[in-house]
């Protein structure tokens, strides 16, 4: 699938624009402040109907302004298909597709996979591990989209044991019920932990590999932790049995795969806590590739990379790797103050970006 | 805005399931503009049906005479036992012609989100009603989402220890994940009813 154009309307600091993607990279280069980075939020606005900056939506509302909107038109296999997100203060977020208004995009076929680096945004390396975990699950519903709804299952039963742990700890209910709602707890949640194995087996050799190439000398390592040593589901259900007692205290749930960790390590140290923050950078870059390439790999497709201000971690050598990685397969779109900076930018598709406008020259398709 | 009684008749559509207030409002201006006979007819249905309507006394169904037209049809297999959620439920099963035993409706799921405990649903009477003898098998038809499945376990273990001689069974998949039973078409429910599975 490829991203073909990005029109905007009211965004952040764009009254209005369009961007032209290449097939391969596309770089957008101008001064700080100029609005490089909100053209990627845009993008993965439309390509998601989330912002991956910003829990307040109204930030991405020019000032003054009573909507913002984000389209993405894409060519599959399938043909051209016309994305359409919009974010109005106070009213439920407009999302279509091909015209037709949709509940939500995640699932949708019709939607390119996104895949974003933003230098600043380091906790996915050196948060809590709920956003590790919750990535990792993004990655699994991006392998095997049939198995999203696992997923949300699994939060919909813990909801529910949580609810009734704490009814039974106010006294409002009695437990009788628990035992069948461990039983569902662990029917799903040993899928989503073979499901998050599944997919750690997969992304550990290139993690490894490509974090080297890209500069972290040494081995770098990404470790499925779960809580529970389960084999099956009647194990992980009579481990929530023996943490029952515990879990009626505290009133919600402390044991299962929703505590479990994603680990990051460079020779042998969790990057989360002991990473430089040059570190860190490098191995979610490095994670991110892995994931292209093991979704390139395991369904043929690879995700649309949109990779804000990564050439300033690297140096020369690590630069070309880069340029080369983004060029081998996919489409990547990279800001930069310097165009200059990057190698191979004579094959890119390019934009100069200033003061929310963006010029582009192109070529004659 | 309205004159007092076209604000109540709005009020009332809207509570409705599924009824906003801009089609409360169109379907009470509709209302308005029908003559009597043709108006009168829904309002009386309304009573008829809240008066004369009531749950079966022996599988929750709904009746108008003590028990339902299931549980007085004689040719209707009384050892076997397939539970719902709704009486809803029972509309798609009936249509298979898969199933020839009875019903018991157990008045919604397990869902402590919503305060729904056991004690709340109709299981202690399906115990009672298992309990009393002649039942070799309940088939438990809950819907497959979570809080069905939950209430399938529910149930299961509760017979292993009231009726351990009765079989409890679950509908085979082929019920699409996360879907209701209402909405599933009736090949794929009748597959369910012929390859249940034990719980
Ligand atoms: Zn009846």
């Amino acid at each position: 699938m490829l991203v073909k154009r990005l029109t905007l309307r009211d965004f952040r600091n764009y009254e209005s624009a369009e961007l032209t993607l290449g097939e391969g990279l596309t770089l957008l280069h101008g001064p700080n402040g100029a609005g490089k980075t909100n053209l990627l939020e845009a993008l993965y606005f439309g390509a998601t109907g989330r912002s991956c900056r910003t829990s307040n939506e109204r930030e991405m509302l020019r000032f003054g302004a009573a909507a913002a909107r984000s389209v993405i038109e894409v060519e599959g296999e399938d043909g051209a298909h016309r994305i359409e997100v919009g974010f109005e203060p106070g009213e439920p977020k407009l999302m279509k597709i091909d015209g037709a208004r949709v509940e939500r995009l995640s699932g949708a076929t019709a939607r390119p996979l996104v895949s974003v680096f933003l230098p600043d945004r380091l906790e996915l390396v050196k948060g809590p591990p709920g956003s590790r975990r919750a990535h990792l699950d993004q990655f699994v519903a991006a392998l095997r989209p049939a198995r999203a709804e696992n997923r949300t299952e699994y939060g919909r039963a813990l909801a529910q044991r949580n609810a009734l742990l704490a009814r039974v700890r106010a006294g409002r209910s009695g437990p009788s019920a628990l035992d069948a709602w461990d039983h569902e707890l662990a029917r799903l949640g040993i899928v989503l932990m073979e499901d998050r194995t599944h997919s750690v087996e997969l992304l550990t050799p290139p993690f490894g590999r490509l974090a080297a190439e890209l500069g972290l000398p040494g081995e770098a390592t990404l470790t499925y932790r779960p809580r529970s040593k389960a084999a099956d589901a009647a194990g992980l259900e009579s481990e929530l049995h023996e943490a029952r007692e515990s879990d009626l205290q505290r009133g919600f749930s402390g044991h299962g795969p929703h505590r479990d960790e994603l680990v990051l390590a460079h020779e042998g140290r969790p990057l989360r806590a002991y990473g430089s923050q040059g570190q860190q950078r490098l191995a979610l870059l490095a994670l991110l590739f892995a994931e292209r390439d093991v979704l390139l790999a395991e369904r043929g497709r690879a995700p649309l990379m949109l990779l804000d201000d990564v050439v300033s971690e690297l140096d020369a050598a690590r630069r070309e790797r880069l340029v080369e990685l983004i060029q081998s397969e996919g489409q990547a779109v990279i800001t930069t103050t310097d165009a200059e900076a990057i190698p191979g930018v004579e094959d890119a598709v390019t934009a100069a970006v200033t003061a929310g406008e963006v010029r582009q020259e192109l070529a004659p398709a | 805005m309205f004159a007092p009684p076209v604000n109540r008749l709005i009020t009332e559509l809207a509570r409705l399931p599924g009824i906003g207030q801009r089609t409360a409002q169109r379907l009470a201006f509709h209302i308005l503009r029908l003559p009597p006979e043709e108006a009168l007819p829904l309002a009386e249905a309304i009573k008829e049906v809240k008066e004369t309507v009531r749950q079966c006394e022996v599988c929750f169904n709904l009746a108008v005479e003590p028990t339902c037209r299931v549980c007085q049809d004689e040719r209707r297999d009384a050892a076997l036992i397939c539970v719902v959620e709704e009486p809803s439920d029972i509309i798609p099963i009936e249509r298979t012609n898969e199933f020839s035993g009875r019903y018991h409706v157990l008045g919604g799921a397990l869902s402590p989100i919503d305060g729904v405990d056991p004690e709340d649903l109709h299981i202690e009477e399906l115990a009672k009603r298992v309990e009393a003898g002649g039942i070799t098998e309940v088939v438990v038809a809950t819907n497959a989402t979570t809080t069905g499945e939950a209430t399938a376990l529910y149930i299961a273990d509760l017979m292993r220890e009231r009726a351990p001689d009765t079989e409890v069974t679950r509908l085979a998949s082929g019920l699409p994940v996360g879907a209701d039973l209402e909405y599933a078409d009736e090949i794929t429910l009748g597959k369910a009813l012929s390859g249940r599975r034990r719980l």
